[in-house]
C-alpha cells in the first residue's frame, strides 16, 4: 500500500473548525476541514490511507462510514497540491 | 536636489529628487509633515531617466548581505535590508508610483506593521469600510458610489495590524480619486469581497474562506519564506477581528443600507 508523508514541515494554522495549511515556498494556502486537519497532524510520520481511516475512526465517531478510497482520495488531492510526497 | 518629510500613515519619510515632475508627483498625492527635528523612519531618493515604459507586473528580486534590489522594466529599487535607506531609478509617474508602493509594502511587513491591501477603503461614522475583490469587481465604482463619505483609499488602503485592533490610514496611492487631506485614520469595521448583481445582499463568510480570499489582494513581493510567515500571520490577525462579507451589490449606493 502506497505510504504518504508531508513534503516539508509546513505551518499550519487554525481558524474556527478549519485548517490552512501553509505552503510558502510556492506562496499557496490550502483549506482543509477538521478531519483533514487531524489527517494532517497525523503526516508528520509515514501513513498509508489505511493507517489514517482507522485512526480518525477511533477519533471522529461522526464519520464511521469514512472509507479508505475517500481517504486515498484526500491524500492523493494533496499530492497534487505538492504538501505530500510518497514514501517507499 | 529637491527635498522634503512626508507622512505616510505613521512613518515619516524623508524624500528627495532632481526633477520637477517628481515633486509635482509628491504635492499631489503626499501629506508634507511639518514636526521639525523628526527622526526619519524611510529615507528614499528618487531619480529618473531609467528603463522602459511599462511592460508587466514581473519584479526580479535580488538580495545581498546588506541590500534589497526590485527590478521591473519600469522601475528600480535598491534598498537597506530593513527598508529605512531606499533608492528608486523610475522611467515614468506610474513606475514611481508602482516603486513606491513596492517599498512601502515591504517596509510595513518588514516591521511587522501591517499590510497594504489591493482595495478601495471608505469612512461611514468615523468607522473605515474596506472594498476589494477581482479586477473588474468594481472597486473603484464602490467608491464613487459612496460620495459624500470620505475615501481613505481608492485602490491600496493601508492597514495597521495589532492584536489590539485594526485601523486604517489615508492612503497616497490612488488611483483617481484624491484624498482632501482631511481623512483620520479609522478602526476597520468590515471588509467586502465585492460581486456585482442586480440584488443588494451581505453575507458572512468564514473566517477560513476570508483567508484564502484576502491572500491575493496583498501587495506583496515574495522573496524570504519568514517574511511570508509574517504577511500570512498578519492576515490570519486580521481576518481574526474583523468580520468580512461578500457583498452582491447594485450600482447605485443602496447597499450601504446593509452596511451603516
Amino acid at each position: 500500500m502506497k505510504q504518504y508523508i508531508k513534503k516539508s514541515a509546513y505551518d499550519c494554522t487554525q481558524l474556527d473548525d478549519d485548517w490552512i495549511i501553509l505552503d510558502t515556498d510556492n506562496f499557496t494556502v490550502t483549506k482543509v476541514n477538521e478531519v483533514g486537519g487531524y489527517c494532517w497532524t497525523l503526516l508528520e510520520s509515514k501513513q498509508t490511507a489505511e493507517t489514517i481511516r482507522q485512526a480518525v475512526q477511533e477519533e471522529y465517531s461522526s464519520v464511521e462510514d469514512i472509507t479508505t478510497e475517500d481517504i486515498e482520495q484526500f491524500l492523493d488531492e494533496l499530492l497534487q497540491y505538492g504538501l505530500l510526497t510518497h514514501e517507499v | 536636489m529637491n527635498k522634503t518629510c512626508v507622512l505616510i500613515a505613521e512613518h515619516y519619510t524623508h524624500l528627495k529628487w532632481e526633477s520637477n515632475w517628481i515633486g509635482e508627483f509628491i504635492d499631489k498625492y503626499f501629506l508634507h509633515a511639518t514636526i521639525s527635528s523628526v527622526r526619519f523612519d524611510m529615507k528614499i531618493s528618487i531619480d529618473d531617466n531609467y528603463g522602459k515604459p511599462f511592460k508587466d507586473y514581473e519584479v526580479d528580486i535580488t538580495k545581498s548581505s546588506k541590500y534589497i534590489t526590485f527590478r521591473r522594466t519600469d522601475y528600480l529599487i535598491k534598498a537597506t535590508s530593513d527598508y529605512k535607506e531606499v533608492t528608486i531609478y523610475v522611467h515614468d509617474e506610474l513606475a514611481l508610483k508602482h516603486a513606491l508602493m513596492n517599498v512601502y509594502s515591504s517596509y510595513i511587513v518588514y516591521h511587522n506593521w501591517g499590510l497594504l491591501l489591493h482595495s478601495s477603503c471608505v469612512l461611514d461614522n468615523k468607522k473605515a469600510h474596506i472594498f476589494t475583490g477581482h479586477s473588474g469587481a468594481g472597486k473603484s465604482t464602490v467608491a464613487k458610489l459612496s460620495s459624500p463619505r470620505m475615501l481613505l483609499s481608492d485602490e491600496a488602503s493601508i492597514v495597521k495590524i495589532t492584536n489590539e485592533g485594526i485601523k486604517v490610514f489615508n492612503s497616497p496611492f490612488r488611483s483617481e480619486l484624491e484624498a482632501s487631506g482631511k481623512e483620520l485614520p479609522a478602526c476597520l469595521a468590515s471588509i467586502q469581497l465585492l460581486h456585482q448583481a442586480t440584488n443588494n445582499s451581505r453575507e458572512v463568510m468564514t473566517k477560513s474562506d476570508a483567508y484564502l480570499e484576502l491572500v491575493n489582494k496583498i501587495f506583496y513581493w515574495s522573496h524570504s519564506k519568514e517574511e511570508t510567515k509574517q504577511v500570512l500571520n498578519l492576515l490570519k490577525v486580521l481576518v481574526e477581528q474583523v468580520p468580512v462579507y461578500d457583498l452582491h451589490f447594485q450600482k447605485n449606493n443602496l447597499f450601504w443600507e446593509l452596511i451603516s
